[in-house]
């Protein structure tokens, strides 16, 4: 897409979706939000950037190992702070003695797990996107 | 509450108008563009409810990256979808849903009125779950209390199924790029 508009606004509103999309990650304690909704948001911005300035572009930014990485990561990350859990000596998923008191144990276990789920989301939505990307490039390329 | 009933009643009909006009067009990106504006609509039915959590999922899942994925999928389909030709089937599947659909209706005169707080949805587990969220957790976002630490298994599996969706999507698609990578490539060995 050759279009000047187009790009000068994606660069200038890259930066500030991705900043809406942490606050919505770290605010999903006292707000409305939470990793579903912050990956997505966080996603939005990757695929708008690809999507105006090309797929091979984007690929530079997030490449797709990191993708992969990133995307594997986050489901790694929820199991793996319920297993602290249990070698802490409590049922799986449950955050009481992960931090100095049960209140701030909930709140680190909460925001490690929530973090989780929006690097899962996220990823995924990029992986998907760069997929469908990827199998037209591929189909127009042997044509 | 006449100022609620108004609301509720524009909004439903507003999604019944754009469900319509999504049943009557044959343009394939009419079609994305206004299941998008149905999600859209369905979000500001969600916060009407208060359900802010949901709504803004339903806005930046529904109306949002939906939209994207589909238009993305939509280079590959054609343009306009065929004119089918009426036939009894027809009828017949009409009649069906309509059956259900008279069904369901009839089924929710016997919920309980939305937000009453004598349902039996609030009687079990929710006030165990208000006041933990407050002394136990400590956070003030009953949802993400839930969410998180009182339901955690519930959120794991669902992050488990979102992460086994993208890569099964991924690998179906890179399967297929590499088949016909390989087919062409034989082809060209072949006509060598």
């Amino acid at each position: 897409m050759n279009n000047l508009i187009l790009k000068v606004c994606t660069k200038v509103l890259f930066t500030p979706i991705i900043l809406f999309g942490l606050y919505v990650q770290f605010h999903g304690d006292f707000g409305p939000g939470g990793g579903f909704q912050a990956g997505v948001i966080v996603a939005a911005a990757f695929i708008l950037y690809a999507m105006v300035f090309g797929v091979d572009k984007c690929k530079i930014i997030m490449p797709s190992k990191l993708n992969f990485f990133l995307l594997v990561l986050g489901a790694f990350l929820y199991g793996f702070v319920g297993v602290v859990g249990l070698i802490l000596g409590e049922p799986y998923l449950s955050y009481d003695l992960l931090g100095s008191n049960k209140q701030s144990g909930q709140h680190i276990g909460i925001l490690l797990v929530e973090f989780g789920v929006g690097l899962t989301v996220c990823n995924v939505m990029i992986c998907l996107f760069y997929s469908f990307a990827n199998f037209k490039f591929g189909r127009n390329k042997n044509d | 509450m006449i100022t609620e009933i108004i609301i509720n009643a524009f909004l439903v009909s507003f999604m019944l108008v754009i469900a319509l006009f999504i049943v009557n067009t044959r343009k394939v990106i009419f079609t994305i563009l206004l299941a998008g504006t149905y999600s859209l609509v369905a979000a500001l039915m969600f916060v009407s409810l208060d359900a802010v959590d949901v709504a803004f999922t339903e806005a930046s899942v529904g109306a949002g990256i939906s939209t994207i994925l589909f238009l993305a999928a939509l280079s590959f389909l054609p343009k306009e979808e065929v004119q089918e030709s009426f036939n009894k089937n027809n009828i017949f599947a009409l009649s069906i849903c309509l059956l259900i659909g008279g069904l369901l209706i009839w089924a929710s005169y016997d919920l309980p009125m939305v937000g009453n707080e004598n349902n039996p949805v609030h009687q079990h587990l929710v006030s165990d779950f208000i006041e933990g969220s407050k002394n136990h957790i400590g956070i003030p976002n009953v949802v993400t209390a839930i969410l998180a630490s009182y339901r955690g298994y519930d959120t794991f599996g669902e992050t488990i199924v979102i992460y086994t969706a993208g890569l099964a999507v991924f690998i179906l698609l890179y399967n297929r790029t590499l088949k016909e990578t390989n087919k062409s490539v034989k082809n060209e060995i072949s006509k060598k």
